[in-house]
C-alpha cells in the first residue's frame, strides 16, 4: 500500500523535473550564444565523481533494503568493521554520507560559478541552472531527511516491524528516483554542453 | 494484476509515439514538446512496469479470479492509521516557512522549528510505545 502511493508520487515528481526539463531546452533553444559562452566555465571532472558518490550511494542504500528485507535493522553485537553483518541502520548512515558529500560537491560547486559571474540573476543561463540543479539538490536534502527519520524509527522499537521494512523500502525508491532523475540532469546540463 | 498494469501501459504506448511524432513534425526544433511527451509516457511506464514487477511476486489475488469468493480476501491488508493530528501542525508550520520567504529568513527559521516537530511527531506516532506496528 505504502508502496504503491510512494510510485504513484513519484510519477508525478517526473511530471515536475519534465517541466524543468522543459524550461532548460526552451531557454537553450532561443539562446544558443550564451550557452556556448556559459558551459566553458562548468567544472565536468568536478561533476562527474559527484555523479559517481550518488549513484554509489543508491547501491548502498539498496543493500541497505537488502537487509530491511530480511529483517535486519542492525548489525547487533558484531563488529562495525564487519560488513557482512550490517544490516539496513549501517547500510543506510553510509548512503547518507555518501549524499552528504553530493550535496557538499553541489554547494561547492555554486560557490565556484558564483566567483565566475553566474548567479541566479545573472543571465538565463544562470537562472536554468541554478533551478534544475538547485531543485534537484533539495530532493537529495530532502531524502537525507528522510534518511535520518527511517533510522531514528529503528530506535524506538525493539522489534523490527513489516511497516518499518516497509518505510525502509519506499526511502530507497526516492533514492533512486532523484538518483536517476540526476544522471539526466547531468547528460543535460554537462555532458550535451 | 495483469489489468492495473496494462491500463498504465496504455498511457505510455499512446504518449511515446506522439512525442516521437511530435519530434518529427516539428523537426526536433521545438523541444518541450519532446520532453514532456516523453516523459508523460514515463509517468505511465514507471507506474507499470512497478505493478508488473509486483504481480510477478505475489500469488494470483482473488480479485483477478473470475470465481474468486470475498471471503477468500481474508488476512492482514497494512497498517491504516485511524486519524493523526500531526499534519496540521505540519501544514501550518510549511505556510509559515512559505511566508518566511517573502518575508524574511528569520521567520522561515521559526517554521522550520515547527516543522521539525511536527515531522517527527507524524513519522514517530505509530512507531513508539507498546502497541508500535
Amino acid at each position: 500500500m505504502v508502496s504503491v502511493g510512494t510510485i504513484v508520487w513519484l510519477s508525478s515528481e517526473l511530471m515536475f523535473f519534465a517541466g524543468l526539463f522543459a524550461m532548460y531546452f526552451t531557454i537553450r533553444s532561443v539562446e544558443p550564444d550564451l550557452w556556448h559562452t556559459s558551459t566553458e566555465v562548468l567544472n565536468v571532472p568536478f561533476a562527474t565523481i559527484n555523479t559517481i558518490v550518488l549513484v554509489v550511494s543508491s547501491v548502498w542504500c539498496q543493500l541497505g533494503v537488502h537487509a530491511a528485507e530480511h529483517g535486519k535493522p542492525h548489525r547487533g553485537d558484531a563488529s562495525l568493521l564487519a560488513v557482512k553483518n550490517w544490516g539496513m541502520r549501517e547500510w543506510y548512515v553510509l548512503t547518507y554520507i555518501f549524499g552528504a558529500i553530493f550535496v557538499s560537491g553541489q554547494v561547492l560547486e555554486y560557490s565556484e560559478l558564483v566567483h565566475e559571474g553566474i548567479t541566479l540573476s545573472s543571465t538565463a543561463y544562470g537562472s536554468v541552472f541554478y533551478l534544475t540543479t538547485g531543485f534537484h539538490a533539495m530532493h537529495v536534502t530532502g531524502g537525507l531527511l528522510a534518511f535520518l527519520l527511517i533510522i531514528g524509527r529503528t530506535f524506538t522499537t525493539r522489534h523490527y516491524s513489516h511497516a518499518q521494512a516497509a518505510g525502509a523500502v519506499v526511502t530507497s525508491y526516492y533514492w533512486h528516483f532523484v538518483d536517476v532523475v540526476w544522471i539526466a540532469l547531468f547528460a543535460t546540463i554537462y555532458l550535451l554542453k | 494484476m495483469k489489468i492495473e498494469y496494462k491500463l498504465f501501459i496504455v498511457l505510455a504506448a499512446f504518449f511515446a509515439p506522439v512525442g516521437l511524432a511530435y519530434g518529427i513534425f516539428t523537426d526536433w526544433k521545438e523541444p518541450v514538446g519532446p520532453a514532456g511527451l516523453f516523459l508523460s509516457a514515463g509517468l505511465g511506464a514507471m507506474i507499470a512496469f512497478y505493478l508488473w514487477a509486483t504481480a510477478r511476486r505475489l500469488p494470483e489475488r482473488p480479485e483477478d479470479n473470475p470465481g474468486g469468493e470475498i471471503a477468500e480476501h481474508e488476512g492482514e491488508y497494512g497498517f491504516f492509521s485511524p486519524h493523526s493530528w500531526w499534519p496540521l501542525p505540519l501544514a501550518g508550520a510549511a505556510a509559515i516557512c512559505f511566508l518566511g520567504l517573502a518575508v524574511g529568513w528569520w521567520l522561515f527559521i521559526i517554521g522550520a522549528t515547527f516543522g521539525v516537530v511536527a515531522l517527527v511527531g507524524w513519522t514517530f506516532e505509530y512507531f513508539k510505545g507498546p502497541h508500535a506496528v
